[in-house]
């Protein structure tokens, strides 16, 4: 059997009513699928919305429980003015007070511009910058149990926090120190973003 | 069930009959003129159903052959040839493989017919296909009886059937398989007993003649018939030594058939156009340009089935996505008030601890921003030890090992592979004091330091030893010097902070 371009009329609207059938058919599968695609994307966003919203509730209750042991370490931290502004002033007025004290027999040190600490592993600072001043330290000594005295009254009794990042002790022949040390550290701050 | 249109041809008339839902309409006949022809033109115009050509003439042929079993194009080729050599002179003509024979060459039994006489058909054909009837075939009242006698089983069969406008037909099974039959008109002063005694007698000697009834077989003549006219065809046929005669009641026939005809005398023109209906035979005389209009009419069919079952696809896909997602929505609705819920929990909690603290430029501190400066000053805590952590178990080794002296001793915070926090890598540089030219004290005694230093924690690894005894190293010595010269030696300690 075969078909000719006469035979056309004779099959003409069963052929158009299953091509409009077929166009009609297919469009509302089409639109049907988007429609159920969408409406799966919108369960999973509130799926994904609802464990979010779990997590937050548990993060917050948390931070309820442990508001109180937050709330005295953060006071402690800024009375150590480690976060907001260098306090450069009171950081150099300290170190004099230090001197004074003669822990070791003198020092000398170097403080750099501040600058963007980077921690190294890295570490999440969330909403706050971190800050730097490099300071370089020259030490005389009379023995090596000053060089640890003198750290401690620079962590316990100066106003900010110093990260000691190298130290190198070596004896010498002088009139009055018998060791030097040659130190190196930064004094850290950090700053919130939203702060003025 | 759908509508059919059926016509019967005889040698002189031409009917049409209805058939529907196993129901068979009244016949409305068409005269062999040009009025009837105008009759069947108007017929047509108003009747588009499929159409079936049933076929009652005496000049119908049959020939059974015995042909090597062949396939595809050859067996179209030998079907072809044996054509051309029977029956040349006409286009209806038809070839029926009955059986394979079970042994020898295992050949095909054939059985060729033809309508010998194309111009008693070919008038009224030309004009259906002029009005482009759908004919669904031609077909021969003996090719349609076939399936009346599968159920009858006997080896030596003759059906008689008798139609009122074409006469007494006789037809021979053998086996169930046709081989030929044959129509008598009978003559309107003959009753239909008097014509099946004689023409059952002739048909005999016939089957005698051509030795297809072997001598003292039995031959049995089923005979379709009227109720009312069994009595009288019992009591003019007796059966005799040769021929054994049964009947067929039409009404009961008919009722087998699902058929919805009421018969009122023994015309079995209604039985065959019935089973035509219901069940037309494989092959019949029409050919290919025939059935154009069918095959159009097919595919009409085809493409509004399609049409109907793509629909319903469509609906019921889609209906179900619909009401897949109509069940999510309710779903989604639920999960977004269980998120505002929670969410106005976390709120009200958070808002709970709000304090008083402040930054020293008057701004509130977030219970977040609190947190996140806390941890981050505690981690913060590792990466700066104080000295005396990182040198106390190195200065309690040097209480316990006097004769080392520490000559330099440096400290540096290096991020090592293997820790999350910075790790001190120490280098110390020492002399080992009053061991004069006793090496192998001397390497025992530091060999113990660095063994004190591992058991307190550190990672030891010398750098330089006092004197490399090692293949690779060089050595010098002057004999005759015997001063104690302090001997010198740098190790790299390393201190991993306790996470």
């Amino acid at each position: 059997m075969t078909f000719s371009q006469s035979d056309f009329p004779n099959i003409k609207w069963s052929l158009l009513t299953f091509l409009l059938v077929l166009t009609l058919g297919g469009s509302a599968v089409f639109f049907s699928q988007k429609f159920t695609h969408k409406t799966q994307t919108s369960l999973f966003n509130a799926q994904q919305q609802l464990k979010e919203a779990r997590n937050r509730l548990n993060a917050a209750r948390d931070d309820q429980a442990n508001m109180s042991d937050y709330t005295q370490e953060y006071s402690a931290i800024q009375r150590l003015d480690i976060i907001g502004d260098e306090q450069r002033l009171n950081l150099i007025e300290d170190l004099d007070t230090l001197r004074r004290r003669n822990r070791v027999i003198d020092f000398k040190y170097t403080i750099a511009p501040q600058q963007i600490y980077t921690p190294s592993p890295p570490l999440d600072s969330g909403n706050f910058i971190l800050k730097y001043s490099n300071m370089k330290l020259q030490i005389e000594l009379l023995h090596e149990e000053q060089l640890i005295n003198f750290f401690d009254s620079l962590r316990h009794d100066i106003n900010g926090w110093f990260i000691l990042d190298k130290c190198s002790l070596e004896r010498v022949s002088s009139t009055s120190a018998q060791l030097k040390a040659d130190c190196e550290g930064g004094w850290f701050t950090m700053k919130n973003r939203n702060a003025k | 069930m759908s509508r059919k249109i059926l016509f019967f041809l005889s040698s002189d008339k031409f009917h049409a009959q209805i058939w529907e839902n196993g129901d068979l309409g009244k016949p409305i006949y068409f005269l062999n003129s040009a009025e009837g022809l105008e009759q069947l033109s108007d017929f047509l115009r108003s009747h588009r159903d499929p159409t079936y050509i049933l076929v009652d003439l005496i000049e119908e042929d049959f020939r059974h052959e015995v042909v090597p079993h062949l396939t595809g194009s050859n067996h179209h080729d030998l079907v072809q040839r044996k054509f051309e050599q029977y029956y040349r002179s006409t286009p209806f003509r038809l070839a029926r493989r009955q059986r394979r024979q079970s042994d020898g060459r295992r050949d095909d039994e054939i059985l060729f017919s033809a309508l010998t006489n194309p111009s008693r058909i070919t008038a009224w054909l030309e004009l259906l296909l002029l009005h482009e009837t759908p004919i669904a075939g031609i077909y021969s009242l003996p090719h349609a009886s076939i399936p009346l006698v599968k159920e009858i089983e006997y080896d030596q069969l003759l059906l008689l059937s008798w139609e009122k406008d074409a006469g007494l037909r006789q037809s021979y099974y053998f086996n169930r398989r046709l081989r030929f039959s044959r129509l008598t008109p009978l003559n309107p002063n003959t009753s239909f007993a008097e014509a099946v005694a004689a023409e059952t007698a002739r048909t005999y000697q016939y089957l005698q003649s051509l030795s297809l009834t072997p001598r003292g077989e039995l031959l049995k003549a089923h005979i379709i018939c009227h109720a009312q006219d069994k009595e009288l065809l019992d009591a003019s046929l007796p059966s005799n030594n040769h021929i054994q005669y049964a009947y067929i009641d039409m009404q009961q026939l008919g009722k087998r058939l699902k058929s919805k005809i009421t018969f009122t005398d023994s015309d079995a023109t209604p039985i065959f156009l019935h089973q035509l209906a219901i069940k037309p035979p494989r092959g019949n005389y029409a050919s290919a340009e025939h059935r154009h209009f069918y095959f159009l009419w097919q595919t009409k069919r085809a493409l509004f089935g399609l049409a109907a079952a793509t629909a319903l696809i469509c609906f019921i896909w889609s209906g179900f996505a619909f009401m897949q997602s109509s069940g999510v929505d309710a779903e989604i609705e639920s999960l977004n008030l269980q998120s505002n819920r929670i969410m106005a929990q976390s709120r009200e909690i958070t808002q709970g601890f709000q304090n008083d603290i402040q930054n020293k430029d008057g701004s509130i501190v977030t219970a977040t921003d609190m947190k996140t400066a806390v941890t981050l000053f505690r981690k913060l805590q590792l990466y700066a030890v104080p000295p005396q952590k990182i040198l106390k178990e190195l200065t309690s080794a040097l209480d316990s090992f006097p004769r080392i002296q520490t000559t330099k001793l440096s400290w540096q915070a290096s991020n090592l592979p293997g820790s999350s926090y910075p790790s001190q890598v120490i280098t110390f540089n020492g002399e080992l004091a009053d061991f004069g030219k006793n090496y192998r004290s001397a390497l025992d005694y530091l060999d113990r330091f660095q063994l004190a230093l591992t058991r307190a924690g550190y990672m030891v690894t010398p750098i330089k030893l006092p004197l490399d005894f090692s293949s690779k190293g060089s050595i010098s010595a002057d004999i005759r010097e015997g001063t104690d010269k302090p001997s010198e030696f740098s190790l790299k300690i390393i201190w991993r902070p306790q996470e």
